[in-house]
C-alpha cells in the first residue's frame, strides 16, 4: 500500500485473531478504517463484533494480528495507552457514574488533566485549577451543543438510557479523540433521541472526527455509515458502501442463518 | 472560614442529617463537659478517649482513601496499623530487642516507609486483577503480618510485646519538659468536686495535640484530593474501572496511589496508637481493629472524609462508653455488649440509611474553578454548591 494511502487509514486491523477456549470469536480479521469516515460494523449475533472492539480498545490481547492507530503499532498496549494515541470507545450498556452529577461526569473526559496528579495537586494547585476552569467550560459548551445542558445538574445515575448515550458520546468528546468507537448507540434509545444521536454523529464527523461503530439497527447504520464493514462468524464478509453490502448474497445469507 | 462569618445562614444551608449530627455532637459535647465539671469523668482519661478517636478517625480515613473513594476492598486495616505501632516502637523503645533509643521522628519515618513498601509488595500483584483479589490477599495479609509479630522474637518480643516507648516528644525542645514544667492545677467549678490537672494531664494534652496534628492534616490532604480531578477518577473507578480505562486513565495506578496513600494513614494511626499507649504488643493487630474500622467508615459514609470522621468518633464511645455500662447495674460484660450495639447501629444504618450517615457530595469540582475559592459546602454561593450539599434524597 503506498504512502499516501496508507496516511489516510486511522485504525488497521490486521489479521487479528482471538479464541476463548475452543471458540473462535475473531478469526483472521482485516479491515482499514480510513481518516473522516463513519465506518459501520454490522453482522449477525455472535458474528464477534463486541470481541473486535474490545481487541482494538486493549480490553481483550489477541492470540496473533495488529492493531495500528495512526500508523503506531498499539497490539497488546493497555485500554489507557491505546486511549491516549487517540481511540476512545463507548459500551454496549451505559456506563452509570454514582454519585455524580452529569456535569461531574463529563469531567472524567479530558486526557491528562494536571489535577490527576497526586503531588500536583499540592505543588502547583493554580494550573490545577485552570485547567478544571477550561474542562468545565468545555464541558457546558459540549453539553449545550448536545442539547442536554438541562441535566448538568442530574444524577447521573437518574437520567434516561437514551441520555446517557447522549452524555455518554459527549463525554467521549472531551477525550478528543481521533477515532470513537462507539458500541451500539442507539440500542435501547427511542427514535426521537436516535435521530437526535445520529445529527451529532454526523456533525462530530463533519468536524473531523472518525467513527467506527457497531449497530443493529439496520436503518439506522445504513444511513449513517459508509462504508460499512460486515463481519460473520469472527471474520470480515464483506466491506463496502451501504448500497453493495444489502444487495449482497452472502451478507444475506449470513443474517438469515444460512451462512458459512 | 465563612461559615464563621455567617453562622445563621450557615445554619440555614444544613441538610436534614448535617443538622442531626451536629445536634447530637453538640449535646454529647455539653454531656461530657457536664462529666467532666462533675469529676465524673477524669480529665486525663478524656484527653486519653480525645487521643483514641483521633486515632480511630485516621484509620477511618485511610480505610476511607481506599475503600470510599476507589472501592478498594482491604482487609488488613489491622496490619498496617500494627506497622506503624511496631515500626516505630521498635525503632524508639528502649525495650526493644533491635535497634531502638532512636528519636520517634525517625520512628515515625521508618514506620511509613515500612508500610510504603508493604502497600506495594501487596498492591502489585492484586491490583491488576479483579477487585476480589485485594480482599483475599489483604486478608491473608492481615494474619500473616499478626503471626509474624508474635512469632518473631528476636524482632518484636513475641507475646510480650515491646515496653518502654517514649511519648512522641521525647528529645524535642521545650515540648519533651512540658508536662513536668508545667504546674498542678486545681480546678473547682462544681463544687466539691475538684478536677487536678498534673503532669499526666499535660502528657495527654500533648498526645491530643499530636493526633490533632496528624488527622487535621490527613484531613486537609484527602478533602482537596477527593475533589480534586484526581478524586474523580478514583470515584470513576470505583463505579466503573472500564470506563475510566475506556477514557485513558491508568487505572492500575490510580489503584496503587489510592491504596498506598490510605495505607499510610493507617500506619500514622498506628504511630501515634504507640505514643499513646506506650506499649505495644501483638493483640493490637487483631482483625477487630479492621473490623472497627470498616464500620467507621460505612457507618459515616464511604467516601466521606468527614463521614469517616463522625464514624471514628461513634465507634471510640461506644467502645469506650459500654465500660460504664457496667455501672449500670447489668449482670453480663460490656464486651460482648459492645460488639452487639455495634452490630444494631449498622442494621439500623443499613435498613435507614444505606448511603450512611454523611454521604459524601453529589458534585465535587476542584472548587476555585467553579467560584473562585468558595468551599462548596458554604450553601450561601450559589445553586451548583447547595445542588451538591447533601445529596440524601
Amino acid at each position: 500500500m503506498s504512502d499516501a494511502a496508507a496516511e489516510n487509514v486511522v485504525l488497521r486491523v490486521d489479521d487479528l485473531q482471538k479464541s476463548f477456549g475452543g471458540l473462535t470469536a475473531t478469526d483472521h480479521a482485516t479491515f482499514d478504517v480510513e481518516r473522516g469516515t463513519i465506518t459501520g460494523l454490522i453482522g449477525p449475533n455472535g458474528a464477534g463484533k463486541s470481541t473486535i472492539f474490545n481487541l482494538i480498545s486493549g480490553f481483550y490481547e489477541p492470540d496473533g494480528g495488529t492493531v495500528e492507530v495512526n500508523g503506531t503499532d498499539v497490539t497488546g498496549m493497555e485500554p489507557y495507552e491505546v486511549a491516549e494515541r487517540g481511540l476512545v470507545r463507548t459500551f454496549q450498556t451505559p456506563r452509570k457514574l454514582e454519585g455524580m452529577t452529569v456535569r461531574e461526569a463529563m469531567l472524567v473526559g479530558p486526557r491528562n488533566q494536571p489535577g490527576e496528579s497526586f503531588v500536583r495537586l499540592f505543588t502547583s494547585p493554580g494550573a490545577v485549577a485552570e485547567s478544571e476552569s477550561e474542562n468545565l467550560a468545555d464541558a457546558e459548551r459540549i453539553l449545550a451543543e448536545f442539547e442536554i445542558d438541562h441535566l448538568a445538574e442530574q444524577p447521573a445515575t437518574d437520567i434516561s438510557g437514551g441520555q446517557m448515550k447522549l452524555v455518554e458520546l459527549a463525554r467521549a468528546m472531551l477525550a478528543e479523540p481521533e477515532v470513537l468507537l462507539l458500541d451500539e448507540p442507539v440500542a435501547g434509545v427511542n427514535p426521537t433521541l436516535a435521530k437526535k444521536l445520529k445529527s451529532q454523529i454526523r456533525r462530530l464527523n463533519d468536524r473531523g472526527t472518525t467513527f467506527l461503530l457497531i449497530e443493529h439497527d439496520m436503518e439506522f447504520v445504513m444511513d449513517l455509515a459508509d462504508p460499512i464493514v460486515v463481519l460473520d462468524q469472527g471474520t470480515v464478509l464483506t466491506e463496502g458502501t451501504p448500497h453493495s453490502v444489502r444487495n449482497d448474497q452472502r451478507v444475506i445469507d449470513a443474517y438469515l442463518g444460512g451462512g458459512a | 472560614m465563612s461559615a464563621l462569618d455567617a453562622p445563621k445562614a450557615a445554619l440555614a444551608g444544613l441538610t436534614r442529617p448535617e443538622g442531626w449530627v451536629l445536634g447530637v455532637s453538640v449535646a454529647f459535647v455539653l454531656f461530657l463537659l457536664a462529666a467532666l465539671l462533675t469529676g465524673a469523668l477524669g480529665p486525663t482519661y478524656f484527653l486519653f478517649l480525645v487521643g483514641l478517636a483521633g486515632m480511630y478517625a485516621l484509620l477511618s480515613f485511610g480505610l476511607n482513601a481506599q475503600w470510599g473513594f476507589t472501592g478498594l476492598i482491604n482487609f488488613s486495616v489491622a496490619a498496617f496499623f500494627g506497622i506503624g505501632a511496631y515500626g516505630s516502637a521498635l525503632m524508639t523503645a528502649s525495650g526493644s530487642p533491635i535497634a531502638g533509643g532512636f528519636n520517634p521522628l525517625v520512628g515515625l519515618v521508618v514506620a511509613l516507609v515500612v508500610a510504603f513498601a508493604l502497600a506495594l509488595l501487596i498492591g502489585i500483584p492484586t491490583l491488576r486483577l479483579r477487585a476480589d483479589y485485594l480482599a483475599i490477599a489483604s486478608l491473608g495479609l492481615a494474619e500473616v503480618v499478626r503471626l509474624i509479630v508474635l512469632n518473631e522474637r528476636w524482632l518484636t518480643n513475641g507475646s510480650a510485646g515491646v515496653r518502654g516507648i517514649p511519648g512522641f516528644f521525647e528529645g524535642w525542645p521545650v515540648l519533651s519538659t512540658f508536662p513536668e514544667a508545667m504546674p498542678g492545677l486545681r480546678l473547682e467549678v462544681v463544687p466539691g468536686s475538684p478536677i487536678l490537672l498534673e503532669t499526666a494531664f499535660w502528657q495527654a494534652s500533648l498526645n491530643v495535640l499530636l493526633v490533632l496534628g496528624f488527622a487535621g492534616a490527613t484531613f486537609f490532604v484527602l478533602r482537596r484530593a477527593h475533589r480534586s480531578p484526581w478524586g474523580r477518577v478514583l470515584r470513576t473507578i470505583r463505579s466503573d474501572e472500564d470506563l475510566a480505562r475506556a477514557l485513558g486513565k491508568n487505572t492500575y495506578s490510580f489503584k496503587m496511589q489510592s491504596f498506598v496513600l490510605g495505607s499510610l494513614i493507617m500506619a500514622l494511626a498506628g504511630v501515634f496508637y504507640t505514643h499513646l499507649n506506650l506499649y505495644v504488643g501483638p493483640g493490637d493487630l487483631d482483625p477487630i481493629t479492621t473490623f472497627y474500622a470498616w464500620v467507621a467508615v460505612i457507618l459515616g459514609g464511604s467516601g466521606s472524609n468527614r463521614g469517616a470522621l463522625f464514624g471514628g468518633i461513634v465507634i471510640v464511645t461506644i467502645r469506650e462508653g459500654t465500660r460504664f455500662l457496667n455501672d449500670v447495674a447489668l449482670p453480663i460484660d460490656p464486651a460482648p455488649l459492645r460488639l452487639l450495639l455495634i452490630g444494631v447501629v449498622i442494621v439500623a444504618v443499613m435498613r435507614y440509611r444505606p448511603q450512611g450517615i454523611l454521604p459524601p457530595q453529589r458534585e465535587l469540582i476542584w472548587p476555585s474553578a467553579v467560584d473562585g475559592g468558595g468551599a462548596p459546602e458554604t450553601p450561601d454561593s450559589g445553586v451548583r454548591e447547595r445542588k451538591g450539599g447533601g445529596g440524601d434524597e
